[in-house]
């Protein structure tokens, strides 16, 4: 495809600035199920999308079929869009930053592997895990891999490249015991090399989680003590995290307005931004092409910065801060590789703090269960009793209430054993001082 | 989109190494999108998806692969990849191709390509100004419209072939109240499977945002959900959704072909108490879930789950329909050429009963009416779930008392559909977009008012006394 054509034409047809995102990517997924291969999909896919300047105001198109009507479809869906726009907001089409902070993260090997070697991994894993316990009735595992490239071109000149590939594999139990109860568990794991999945280590993740809560049930209505693990702290995280959007608090709905500067959570808190971290979700552009760095968000509770994208640098005359990413139309705000700075306690350590307590390791029902503007939530959770610094019977059918940022706020001690999740944050396990839990 | 010819030699290829079935499905599909933010265009966009997915089944197994390239080339080079997973002599052949003629029971009246998007807009723009001039605590309105034209050819090495075309045309209106401390948010989402007649004729968007706008405000000074066990009132429309997560999911044969949901091998059990019976009707002309034809090539059915408590039908697509000796009927869908089809809801609800809503808001003496629901999750081996409540009311002596926010409903599908004892008269739908293995599908979810005798309530405003 010559993307020349779209510049001159888009010249001609008097479109300020144009701005092309090409996403070209490839999958290979599989799934076993009783240990059988019982899905396998192989696919290669291209995506087209465009921004236009058309007077004064944008214009969006994208388009899956590359032909010799392509230029014309998306330039001129472009004007009408644009035309019909009564946006107040600047728009912005990006000449580039100074500098940019460009790594390789593409893994040749594992696009090399062939795929009757990740089957047969993978079917490896899936035997394993059915072998750890005889009440294991059912495993289902899946693997995904995705091969991308990004390229973002605009009418200024600036060309940025990145190409990045990773593997994801899932496994999922269900265990049956002899009263018929049923369980179930299920582990991720995000590989950007085949070598980083240990096969025992996630095996026994699978099958501890899920046998575990053989016996649970709720535990007495009440206020604990509370510690959350890494996984649901991460949940919650990302909602404090969509807080700090300029866009929701120019626009009023984020209860963090007003508050740059202000203690926001507490002095055990702090949080760091890491968007050119060498990992699997490394990005060293935004979706408008602003050269992305690293910051601190929260100091001690501080909050320093609200995020921000082109658009709304503008509206409260600051420098963005490179977190504008694509979502929904147009360019919303995302951070990346998110970290809460780990405390100097182990989780051991800190449940002796706890002495008693609840320790929640699930949380069900973020979606709807969690008001993303007040913060308030009521959600199903897992996890266990904590007794006597120790974790005791296993909790399941109980929702935790509260509201978010009284979380934060109630964070009494951080303890060191952070963990990368799937929504790439990296957090350890915190211990909120109180939280209401109800149960029986 | 592309020749009967090209077609025979793709599936041939596709099934030379020993599928016994082959399927190529063809898509195209043009949407819109609008965005307002407080009366103001914030975007505009236009999109056009374009793709083919090819399908191989081999017994129990299945490969799928998709491709943007339906060239001659490029669909040769995806059946002959796909090809490669068999290793077997050929057991299937196709010699030609003939086209089923398939009725089209749901087409727009005015076409929304026909129709101009300033006037979209302006539909758009009104309905927000009467959001956020219901009261002074709306603080931000935002509306939203997005439509799709899609055009799908379905070839398979039964030496068929369908063509369907479905229009579909959606608004979405959130309604955010704010004070000091506390922000509440409301919305509602009608569309159909319609033309711009919907919007004209069916729905009173002005109306339909003035009334999100009530529940915003009304939420913003209601007192914490108590906490507790206690008989629940689930209002209609929306209030399905329970049924749609908690029972309608494990219905499909996608778990209950592979033994993984609470209601395989049910069938003709009891499973809800006598008052309840449910259906999935992919056939109500113009609704949001419905279809001429599922992503088979099936005809659409109306599949009768649940007849006065005992389980009667699953809703089953060809594949899985092997593992379980059924054969599909009708309910196999998918988002988009993307994913692999699988079988999947429609139009599912609860069939009304005889009790009018005030009625059954009088035979209680103390709970909760959930009169508007929120989303939700389900875990599908234990059928265990969690639904938000977005407008709640508590219930005494037979009347609506005081608004409650926070609430959410914890329960088991399976308990709960055996503790419904009032069925209402006052049958409704409302639209959703479902999310599962094959993607993101436009369904309706529905019932009357229902009471359930006792569910798991969770809250911030303490244990009820």
């Amino acid at each position: 495809m010559k993307y020349n054509r779209f510049f001159e034409k888009a010249n001609e047809l008097g479109i300020e600035a144009l701005e092309l995102s090409i996403v070209k990517s490839n999958k290979l997924s599989f799934g076993f199920f009783k240990n059988e291969i019982s899905s396998y999909s192989i696919a290669d896919s291209y995506k087209l999308s465009a921004r236009g300047i058309y007077n004064g105001k944008l214009g969006y198109a994208t388009s899956e079929k590359i032909d010799e009507s392509t230029v014309d479809y998306i330039l001129n869906h472009i004007k009408e869009n644009a035309s019909l726009s009564t946006s107040e907001d600047k728009p912005f089409i990006f000449p580039g930053s100074d500098r940019y902070h460009k790594k390789n993260v593409f893994n040749k090997v594992l696009e090399a592997t062939p795929a009757s070697e990740k089957v047969a991994l993978i079917k490896a894993l899936d035997a394993k895990i059915s072998s750890l316990d005889s009440r294991i009735s059912d495993v289902e595992t899946e693997y995904e891999e995705e091969t991308e490239e990004y390229i973002l071109l605009n009418s200024f000149g600036l060309k940025l490249v990145s190409k990045q590939n990773y593997a994801v594999v899932v496994a999922s139990a269900v265990a049956t015991d002899e009263q018929g109860q049923t369980k179930n568990g299920f582990e991720v794991k995000i590989l950007t090399d085949l070598s980083e999945l240990d096969q025992e280590a996630f095996a026994k993740k699978v099958v501890d989680q899920t046998i575990v809560q053989f016996g649970s049930g709720p535990c007495a209505s009440s206020k604990y003590k509370c510690v959350f693990n890494p996984k649901t702290t991460s949940a919650l995280l990302s909602f404090f995290i969509h807080s700090m959007s300029s866009e929701e608090v120019q626009k009023k709905t984020s209860l963090l307005a007003g508050k740059l500067n202000q203690q926001v959570c507490s002095k055990k808190i702090t949080i760091t931004e890491s968007p050119l971290l060498k990992n699997v979700f490394f990005r060293y552009f935004d979706d408008e092409g602003v050269a992305t760095y690293n910051k601190t968000l929260i100091r001690n509770g501080v909050l320093q910065t609200y995020l921000y994208n082109l658009t709304t640098a503008n509206k409260d005359g600051v420098q963005t801060t490179g977190n504008g990413y694509k979502g929904g139309s147009g360019i919303g705000i995302r951070a990346i590789n998110v970290a809460i700075k780990p405390g100097k306690v182990s989780e051991e350590e800190m449940l002796n703090k706890v002495g008693n307590g609840v320790y929640i390791t699930s949380l069900s029902g973020l979606h709807s269960g969690m008001n993303a503007q007040s913060g308030n939530f009521s959600l199903i959770a897992q996890g266990f009793m904590i007794r006597d610094g120790k974790l005791a019977e296993p909790l399941s059918l109980i929702t935790v209430a509260g509201n978010l940022f009284d979380v934060f706020n109630n964070v009494a001690v951080v303890a060191n054993n952070n963990e990368l999740q799937t929504n790439s944050y990296s957090v350890p396990s915190i211990f909120v001082k109180s939280i209401q839990v109800s149960g029986k | 989109m592309i020749s009967k010819k090209l077609a025979l030699e793709v599936l041939n290829l596709a099934t030379s190494t020993g599928a016994d079935f082959a399927e190529i499905y063809l898509e195209e599909n043009n949407s819109s999108a609008i965005m307002l933010d407080n009366c103001k265009v914030e975007s505009c966009q236009d999109s056009l998806t374009y793709g083919a997915g090819i399908r191989l089944l081999k017994g129990l197994q299945s490969v799928y692969g998709y491709t943007n390239d339906i060239s001659k080339k490029g669909l040769k080079k995806l059946a002959l990849s796909l090809s490669a997973s068999f290793n077997e002599e050929r057991c299937v052949e196709v010699k030609e191709i003939s086209k089923v003629r398939v009725p089209k029971k749901h087409h727009p009246r005015i076409k929304y390509s026909d129709y101009k998007k300033e006037d979209l807009i302006k539909m758009l723009s009104e309905a927000s100004e009467e959001c956020l001039k219901y009261d002074s605590r709306i603080v931000r309105c935002r509306a939203s419209f997005s439509c799709n034209y899609k055009d799908v050819e379905i070839f398979n090495s039964e030496g068929k072939q369908f063509n369907d075309v479905r229009s579909r045309g959606r608004a979405y209106i959130i309604a955010i109240a704010a004070k000091a401390g506390a922000i509440e948010t409301s919305g509602v989402g009608p569309g159909a499977q319609k033309g711009v007649e919907f919007f004209l004729e069916d729905v009173d968007l002005k109306k339909e945002a003035r009334e999100v706008a009530k529940a915003a405000v009304t939420m913003l000074d209601a007192k914490e959900c108590p906490s507790g066990k206690m008989p629940v009132i689930i209002g209609n429309g929306f209030g399905g959704v329970i049924f749609h997560e908690a029972c309608g999911h494990s219905l499909e044969a996608t778990s209950v072909s592979k033994g993984l949901s609470v209601f395989s091998n049910k069938k003709g059990e009891k499973i809800a108490s006598d008052i309840v019976s449910a259906v999935d009707d992919a056939t109500i002309e113009g609704a949001w879930g419905s279809g001429n034809i599922d992503d088979e090539g099936n005809p659409t059915q109306r599949n009768l789950l649940i007849k006065n408590g005992i389980l009667n039908s699953y809703l089953v697509d060809n594949f899985n329909g092997r593992r379980m000796g059924e054969k599909g009927n009708g309910a196999t869908r998918r988002e988009s050429y993307k994913y692999e089809p699988t079988s999947r809801m429609s139009n599912t609800f609860i069939l009304p009963g005889k009790s009018t809503p005030e009625e059954i808001i009088a035979a209680t003496e103390f709970g909760l009416y959930a009169k508007s629901m929120g989303g939700g999750s389900v875990n599908p081996a234990t059928g265990e779930f969690n639904f938000a409540v977005n407008e709640g009311y508590i219930v005494e002596n037979g009347k609506i008392s005081y608004p409650v926010k926070g609430a959410t409903l914890i329960g088991s599908g399976k308990e709960v559909l055996l503790h419904i004892d009032m069925v209402g008269n006052d049958l409704l739908r409302a639209q959703g977009m479902c999310g599962s293995s094959s993607g993101s599908i436009p369904a309706d979810v529905g019932q009357p008012t229902i009471r359930v005798s006792e569910i798991t309530v969770g809250g911030r405003g303490g244990a009820i006394k």
